[in-house]
């Protein structure tokens, strides 16, 4: 429900900005006035917008998410690949997460997903590693064929 | 005329022209696949320019731009689905047309329109522009400051439908801005003893994250499991009537005109152009009844209007530093992170940088004319029978590996997801994104200029108000958050 929600919106940045003006009243001279009155505003938009949706009197449907279990399966494989790019190495993580979010997502055409994901690594490696010489996180089995080194 | 002179001859190197074209024909790309849009193709592609030349960079933003807001009609017309939200108005006449077997005919109008719309807007960014900015010659840091607060007050009550979130997202902004340490004082804000914060956020990643993340959510909620089959990705070619072309001149130029001067309204986007015009060519029409039943009028008056608001979008954000739209917003985060500072000065500092890109905005749109033939639009439109699925681990890779580069740390990976999440659940309550980054890139600017003015003024806060360009300025802020309140007044009270 929007009032619902804009009541959580206004309090989280209520919060916030109270929070950040409290912080901002330690810092010395003109460097803290500044975020202070930042802060001090953050919490009024904040606690207007609560306010607001309190004494509203018409309260309309307004999902927050459309389609739930897709949108946890795309966080946790976000979240996942955000944590394994380092440790596993950037190209070895890009590949499982090419395979794994279609397959969780109910794509059922394997050959076409690993085409696809071999294809779209391949070019990235082409484009980040050979073209631009961008340093990306290290693959893990570099790291073990080399018997740990870095 | 020097300063045009020594404009295009820094682009005409093989750099630039690369980057036009390569872009232009990815802008195409990224505009036919609907889910993808060019905010989300340029905050994506901007950490990857770190290294570049800052013309090839802008080249590369310039033709993403104007091509992916060709490319958005292509699925507009052939599925009813709008490539971008610029594209909803040519749906009403484009998928009629594809219905009666004319898509291709359909295709070649929009084409036509969207490269006379860029080509018309960007002469006028190349005259409006320079004349806009001789004015801030007279500009102090008073006048600075309040030109940063009068752009962020724009955009965050003309973006989206509540002002109240749009100041409260530009707040936001400022307050990120201020993460870090003071420029002035030295001293360490909001960075919780963590060394990484000491530089601040970087701009860039929750850039990317804001602007990239949600739509791949999106994406992933859809879950798009087929694509299209060749049949349905069919054209055949149909000939245009005689006069046919001729009777679009009219629309062509009304459209222009309107997709200009809502490119130059801070806040308005493509979208408001191509209403605007496809409104004003059904009034204008001795047929209006024929619109939105297939009507070419329809296309051309939309498609050249959305593409008129694309380099007009850029005159206040070239000579004045307020964007006129996101995109604009992220030219101003391109020049950012190239080392130059956004704002009234920047056209006086880098004269050639800023024509440059001028001449950029003008070449993709001619450009159009070449990659958005019907050969080429067949071959765009194959894209849409990739799965939708699998562009959901492909933007998040592109994503990683673009926030990555930048500083090298896997921290600014999770700064991105979380800036995501955030921009995804804001989206979903009506909170506009822009002002974010609008007061992320203004603040800066903001603080030290009200700083610099009350340091010449020896701490006398009324030298804010007191000179006439900036007691202007402060007067057309104060209109400017005050307008949305006294129109919810006059509602309520033309309602009671």
């Amino acid at each position: 429900m929007v009032n619902g929600q804009d009541i959580t919106l206004g309090l989280i940045f209520a919060i916030i900005g109270g929070c950040a003006a409290w912080m901002a009243s330690s810092y010395n001279g003109a460097g803290g006035t500044y975020p202070m009155i930042l802060g001090i505003v953050l919490a009024l938009l904040g606690a207007t917008i609560a306010a607001r949706a309190a004494i509203a009197t018409q309260n309309e449907e307004r999902p927050l998410v459309t389609a739930k279990a897709n949108l946890i399966i795309a966080l946790i494989a976000g979240a996942a690949y955000v944590a394994l790019v380092v440790p596993l190495g950037f190209y070895t993580a890009s590949a499982l997460l090419m395979l794994c979010i279609p397959i969780a997502l109910g794509f059922r055409r394997p050959i076409f997903t690993v085409v696809s994901a071999a294809v779209f690594v391949m070019m990235v490696w082409l484009i980040f590693s050979v073209i631009l010489e961008k340093p990306l996180p290290r693959e893990i089995w570099l790291t073990l064929g080399s018997g740990g080194g870095a | 005329m020097d300063f045009f002179v020594t404009s295009l001859s820094g682009i005409m190197a093989i750099g630039p022209i690369l980057a036009m074209v390569g872009s232009t024909l990815l802008g195409v790309l990224i505009g036919a696949l609907p889910g993808l849009n060019p905010v989300m193709a340029i905050a994506l592609l901007l950490p990857l320019t770190y290294s570049m030349d800052p013309l090839v960079a802008l080249g590369m933003v310039a033709g993403i731009y104007n091509g992916s807001m060709y490319g958005g009609a292509i699925p507009a017309i052939l599925l009813r689905i709008p490539g971008t939200p610029a594209s909803i108005a040519t749906t009403f006449d484009g998928f009629p047309m594809a219905e009666r077997g004319e898509a291709a005919k359909a295709l070649k109008i929009a084409c036509w329109s969207s490269a006379i719309g860029g080509i018309v807007s960007a002469i006028a960014l190349m005259t409006v522009g320079p004349l806009l900015a001789r004015v801030t010659l007279l500009f102090g840091p008073a006048e600075y400051f309040w030109i940063a607060i009068f752009g962020m007050a724009s955009v965050g009550v003309m973006v989206g439908t509540d002002a109240v979130k749009g100041i409260l997202a530009a707040v936001i902004g400022l307050l990120i801005g201020t993460m870090g340490i003071d420029s002035l004082s030295g001293q360490a804000r909001y960075t919780f003893d963590q060394t990484w914060l000491l530089g601040g956020l970087d701009l860039i990643v929750v850039l990317v994250g804001l602007y990239a993340l949600p739509p791949v959510l999106q994406l992933a909620e859809k879950c798009d499991l087929k694509g299209l089959s060749a049949a349905q990705l069919r054209l055949l070619a149909v000939p245009f009537k005689p006069g046919e072309i001729r009777s679009m001149f009219g629309t062509w130029f009304r459209s222009s005109m309107i997709g200009v001067s809502v490119g130059i309204l801070p806040g308005a986007g493509g979208n408001i152009a191509a209403f605007l015009s496809y409104n004003a060519a059904k009034n204008a029409s001795d047929d209006p009844d024929s619109f939105g039943k297939g009507n070419p009028q329809g296309i051309a008056a939309a498609e050249c209007g959305n593409n008129a608001d694309n380099a007009a979008s850029m005159i206040p954000a070239l000579s004045l530093g307020i964007p006129g739209n996101v995109v604009a917003a992220l030219v101003l985060s391109a020049l950012t992170i190239h080392g130059l500072q956004p704002g009234p000065r920047l056209f006086h500092s880098n004269p050639e940088l800023v024509g440059g890109f001028m001449f950029e905005m003008l070449l993709t749109s001619i450009l159009i004319f070449l990659v958005g033939g019907a050969a080429a639009t067949r071959v765009f439109a194959q894209i849409q029978r990739l799965p939708g699925v699998l562009l959901v681990p492909s933007i998040l890779i592109l994503m990683c590996v673009g926030v990555y580069v930048i500083n090298g740390r896997p921290v600014d990976l999770w700064v991105m997801f979380a800036a995501g999440v955030a921009g995804y659940f804001l989206e979903k309550v009506n909170v506009p994104l822009a002002p974010i980054i609008l007061g992320m890139i203004l603040g800066p600017m903001a603080e030290q200029s009200v700083r610099r003015a009350l340091l010449i003024s020896r701490g006398d806060a009324s030298e804010l108000i007191t000179r006439p360009i900036s007691a202007v300025l402060a007067l057309a802020t104060l209109g400017m958050i005050l307008w949305p309140i006294i129109k919810a007044l006059r509602a309520k009270r033309a309602k009671a």
